[in-house]
């Protein structure tokens, strides 16, 4: 798609999104602000404020982001040698992939206390990680048999087949997860904030809400989704072009 | 004396007979092109013979390291040129040092030297092929085995890569798997024309035995 056409969509999607906004807007001013409203409630709020939530938010997505991708990479190693683990860890991945946020925000919550930064860290771990293991599976199950007899007559172990081939021909997979998992991390971080943490964007518009402030609720929501928007072109879709470039 | 020799070679995929109780055996320092039509199992023959596909009857017996360069090339993509060919030399914990000289030689005999910082999808089918056949060289194998090294390239990467081959003559025992009249009188000593499949072996000649006419026709069944 050309940088043209792109930034059509996006003017397409955001006329569209305020138009609807200003409706809704309109029609139940109590609950739902008008969005020029938010936009001054925004640009309004305490500079440092803003940078102070959303640097907390970003350190905790971002420190959950890479436990969770961490962990999921270093299981998929650990399969490639066993055929018992590799089974267990599509269990283990089966199984956290249905259990809820909810339930992980409660337990860690419960575990580490209200004010810590951890429950939300930890729950963002737990979201990515079958984001990232999936990826994995299907990436190594992608791999060519070709290319794994050629580097075995080429004199290749199984380390060695993992490290020149299998991971780097997952590469393009895991750019994928990480851009699907950083959106993930960065939205199920603030539902954590949310219920237990002493600050960030999620603990903000709860606190908005609290406080009976719709246009805090709306202005800080409006906040985490520039942020995701920004850091999703500017950091994961570049990352993403690099690790395809031999398939572009 | 031989450097391969296939014995009753027969092998199945999903019940349905693909190589029926195939026999030859290669000299070494021979240049032998096995040639049959398209989907005879010829690959499956080439793979036999390397070990990467079991017979379910008969036995292979090389003697000597193998090279092989399979039709696709399989070269990494996100490695470059100069590592791919490297790549069995990493494997086999060759210094790093040695590597480099190694690959560099081997570069300026097939003439890609210039290529070697360039990434597989960079190059041209000719050098891409090249870089292949750099790669199973520079193990500098006993036994060469190159499945169709010139199909899908263009006339004059045929002509130069057809010169490279034309060098390894007398110096190492090649087996070529090919369905190109071109391959095989340019290249080959000796021919095993395969039948369609079930392959079986159809004849065993020189190639000074039988016109490019008679052959074609054999394959154009």
């Amino acid at each position: 798609m050309s940088a043209i056409e792109d930034l059509r969509g996006w003017a397409v999607v955001i006329s569209l999104s305020f138009i609807g906004w200003e409706a809704l807007s309109l029609w139940n001013p109590r609950f739902i602000p008008d969005p020029a409203g938010v936009v001054i409630y925004l640009l309004s709020t305490d500079p440092r404020e803003l940078l102070g939530n959303m640097a907390i938010t970003i350190s905790n997505s971002t420190q959950g982001f890479f436990l969770g991708s961490l962990l999921g990479i270093g299981l998929i190693c650990l399969s490639y040698f066993s055929d018992l683990l590799r089974s267990s860890i599509r269990v283990l991945n089966t199984v956290v992939q249905s259990i809820s946020v909810l339930v992980w925000t409660i337990i860690f919550v419960m575990v580490f206390g209200v004010l810590s930064f951890i429950p939300s860290v930890l729950v963002t771990a737990m979201v990515v990680l079958p984001v990232v293991l999936s990826n994995l599976i299907t990436s190594m199950e992608a791999v060519d048999e070709k290319l794994l007899d050629l580097t075995f007559l080429l004199g290749a172990s199984r380390k060695d087949e993992l490290v020149d081939v299998i991971l780097p021909s997952s590469l393009p997979y895991l750019a994928s997860a990480a851009r699907v998992g950083y959106g993930l991390a960065l939205r199920i971080s603030v539902v954590a904030e949310a219920f237990g943490s002493s600050g960030g964007i999620g603990f903000m518009i709860v606190h908005c809400y609290n406080l009976m402030d719709p246009k805090g609720v709306f202005a800080w929501s409006l906040f985490l989704v520039v942020l995701m928007i920004f850091v999703d072109k500017l950091v994961f879709k570049p990352l993403e072009r690099y690790a395809m470039r031999w398939k572009l | 004396m031989e450097a391969v020799i296939v014995e009753k070679v027969t092998k199945s995929f999903d019940e349905k007979l693909v190589l029926d109780r195939i026999s030859f055996s290669v000299e070494r320092g021979e240049f032998l092109a096995i040639v049959g039509p398209n989907g005879s199992g010829k690959t499956t023959l080439l793979r036999v013979i390397a070990g990467v596909l079991k017979p379910d009857f008969g036995r292979v017996e090389v003697r000597g390291s193998i090279g092989v360069v399979p039709q696709e090339n399989l070269l990494l993509p996100w490695k470059k040129i100069g590592s791919n060919i490297e790549l069995g030399l990493k494997f086999r914990r060759v210094p790093e040092e040695e590597r480099r000289d190694k690959v560099r030689k081997m570069a300026s005999f097939l003439g890609i030297e210039e290529y070697l910082d360039l990434y597989p999808w960079k190059v041209s089918g000719g050098i891409a092929r090249k870089s292949a056949i750099a790669r199973a060289l520079v193990l500098d194998p006993d036994i060469l085995l190159l499945d169709e090294p010139l199909t899908g390239l263009d006339i004059s990467s045929r002509e130069n890569l057809t010169e490279s081959l034309t060098k390894l003559r007398g110096k190492i025992t090649v087996i070529l798997v090919t369905h190109s009249m071109e391959e095989v009188f340019t290249l080959a000593d000796r021919v095993v024309m395969l039948t369609p499949r079930p392959a079986r072996v159809a004849s065993v000649f020189r190639t000074g035995e039988i016109s490019e006419r008679d052959l074609k026709d054999f394959l154009m069944g």
